[in-house]
């Protein structure tokens, strides 16, 4: 029976409060919006760095004067690293037809070069763990016959601190954005207890708990985090695959999260948020009304 | 029984609301509170409902410690009572039948004893027939009926009335009045604070007058005399 009537009361004071309700619920959406979009980011963001992670290997070019068999030898060494996932070793005349590909049209200006072919043998590594890029680059130093060790550490490092500055602001933005809604549903909420006040005071003097008198309000502010989450969620949903669409037509260097792979924690957390920020800005609003 | 033991209640800025007050009522008695304005018959009656706590002294009603009750447990201590306001308050958007019906839901009883106890309650004040009726449509009277009725439905020990003929003329006061008296007679206590000269008169119960946070006469079968 209890909650009935926790239901009834918070459903009419959801519509006798009018204006104020939608402006709140666009309030929550515009919120919840923004929290899906940012978390979206950071998904995607994280997914990039791996996939910068992954596509970054170091290059340890062996002395050209290096014989087949110190070439395997070296070959070997590397793979006995402890950071070292894969290698690949390649002989000077397949870097030599490996660059012949990548010029093509402009191949012809190597013909007759194969004899005195300048190119070394290499092995590229794949590392397991990428912060530890520099510590490996210096055990690959002390092996005789690496003539140098290439890297792209200083791609690796702007990536990871864009990426870390991307999730520090974008928690700072959450909290500013959560600031704002609880704020508002708060004022909303107001207006019912201000509609109800008689009311809350006769239920105090008959001698209903806070609990009873709290509950219709909490739920009022839930609902309206409830609706915030469904109509935001439903633009991020729909919106998702349009959005990366066209960001992969302006740069097709990466492969973005399927929206798939990220919807059940995107929805977790935003319906999370949302009824998180009802519940909150309720409770504060009734709270100094009940010290009666 | 109501028991305060020098109470004493000091509001901010030093403003005294009792002052080493002390009197007891026993169950079933009928107690006016008179007194001027601002002489402490509203401190007394929050004290009463756990409203506030007393600064010193001891207040115990019906064996409840109000000193130490948690706010968690008054309204448990509100429920052994019933308060009746001098401005009824009443819900402008619930019929007589819901007001009262209202004051049980609240506290988690079951449909079918509301169903039972609200038409009782409401015969006992003479509202059977005004039932379905909202309160912008029954007389002043009326009103404060169906408001103690409420006060009344959840069986209280104890009724609190503040002033409750204060909007009402004197024919229906007396009507009212009358109604007190038969709850009174069937075991329930009543403290009621009241500036009608004539309620106090026409009743000869006990009477306690404050000023200034003391109690200055307690009498048995008093009159409103405040001695101006």
């Amino acid at each position: 029976m209890a909650f009935k009537y926790y239901l009834k009361s918070a459903a009419s004071s959801f519509v006798r409060n009018g204006i104020m309700t939608v402006a709140s619920f666009i309030t929550v959406t515009c919120c919840l919006f923004l929290f899906g979009v940012f978390m979206l980011f950071t998904i995607n963001m994280n997914s990039i760095t791996t996939q910068i992670e992954e596509q970054c290997e170091l290059i340890a070019r062996i002395d050209i004067e290096a014989d087949e068999q110190t070439q395997q030898s070296i070959y070997n060494t590397i793979l006995t690293l402890d950071n070292v996932t894969d290698a690949h070793f390649e002989t000077k005349e397949q870097a030599f037809e490996n660059f012949k590909n990548e010029l093509g049209d402009d191949a012809g200006a190597l013909e007759g070069l194969e004899a005195e072919n300048f190119l070394r043998s290499s092995v590229k590594i794949t590392l397991t763990d990428i912060r530890k890029t520099d510590a490996t680059i210096k055990e690959l130093e002390k092996i005789t016959g690496i003539a140098e060790v290439e890297n792209h550490r200083d791609i690796v490092n702007k990536v990871i601190g864009f990426t870390s500055a991307v999730k520090k602001g974008s928690i700072a933005a959450m909290i500013v954005l959560l600031m704002i809604a609880v704020f508002i549903i708060q004022n909303t909420i107001k207006l019912s207890v201000f509609a109800r006040e008689k009311e809350i005071h006769i239920m105090k003097f008959v001698g209903a708990t806070d609990h009873f008198i709290r509950t219709p309000f909490v739920i009022e502010g839930i609902m309206i985090g409830l609706l915030g989450f469904i109509a935001s969620f439903l633009v991020i949903v729909f919106g998702y695959n349009s959005a990366i669409g066209a960001i992969a037509d302006l740069i097709n260097l990466f492969d973005f999260v399927p929206l798939e792979q990220c919807i059940l924690p995107l929805g977790i957390s935003m319906l999370a948020f949302g009824v998180f920020m009802g519940a909150l800005g309720s409770a504060w609003s009734i709270k100094k009304h009940l010290k009666v | 029984m109501i028991k305060f033991k020098g109470v004493t209640v000091v509001y901010d800025k030093d403003i005294i609301g009792l002052d080493n007050v002390s009197f007891k009522i026993e169950d079933g008695e009928f107690v006016f509170l008179v007194g001027k304005t601002g002489a402490g018959k509203s401190s007394a009656i929050k004290l009463l409902t756990g409203e506030i706590k007393p600064t010193s002294g001891e207040v115990i009603v019906d064996g409840i410690y109000v000193n130490s009750l948690k706010r968690s447990k008054i309204p448990y201590l509100r429920r052994a009572q019933g308060v009746v306001f001098q401005d009824f308050r009443l819900l402008p958007n619930k019929t007589v039948y819901e007001n009262v019906a209202f004051a049980m839901e609240i506290i988690g009883k079951k449909k079918k004893e509301i169903a039972r106890k609200v038409p009782k309650i409401l015969e006992l004040v003479g509202l059977a027939d005004r039932a379905n009726n909202y309160p912008n449509e029954i007389s002043g009277g009326e009103q404060q009926r169906v408001s103690i009725a409420r006060a009344l439905v959840n069986s209280p020990s104890l009724i609190i009335a503040d002033e409750p003929t204060g909007n009402l003329d004197v024919e229906t006061s007396t009507e009212v009045m009358n109604l007190f008296n038969e709850i009174n007679k069937m075991g329930t206590t009543i403290v009621m604070v009241t500036h009608s000269e004539k309620i106090v008169n026409d009743m000869r119960k006990r009477v306690i007058q404050l000023e200034n946070g003391v109690i200055v006469r307690d009498e048995e079968e008093g009159v409103y005399n405040l001695g101006v």
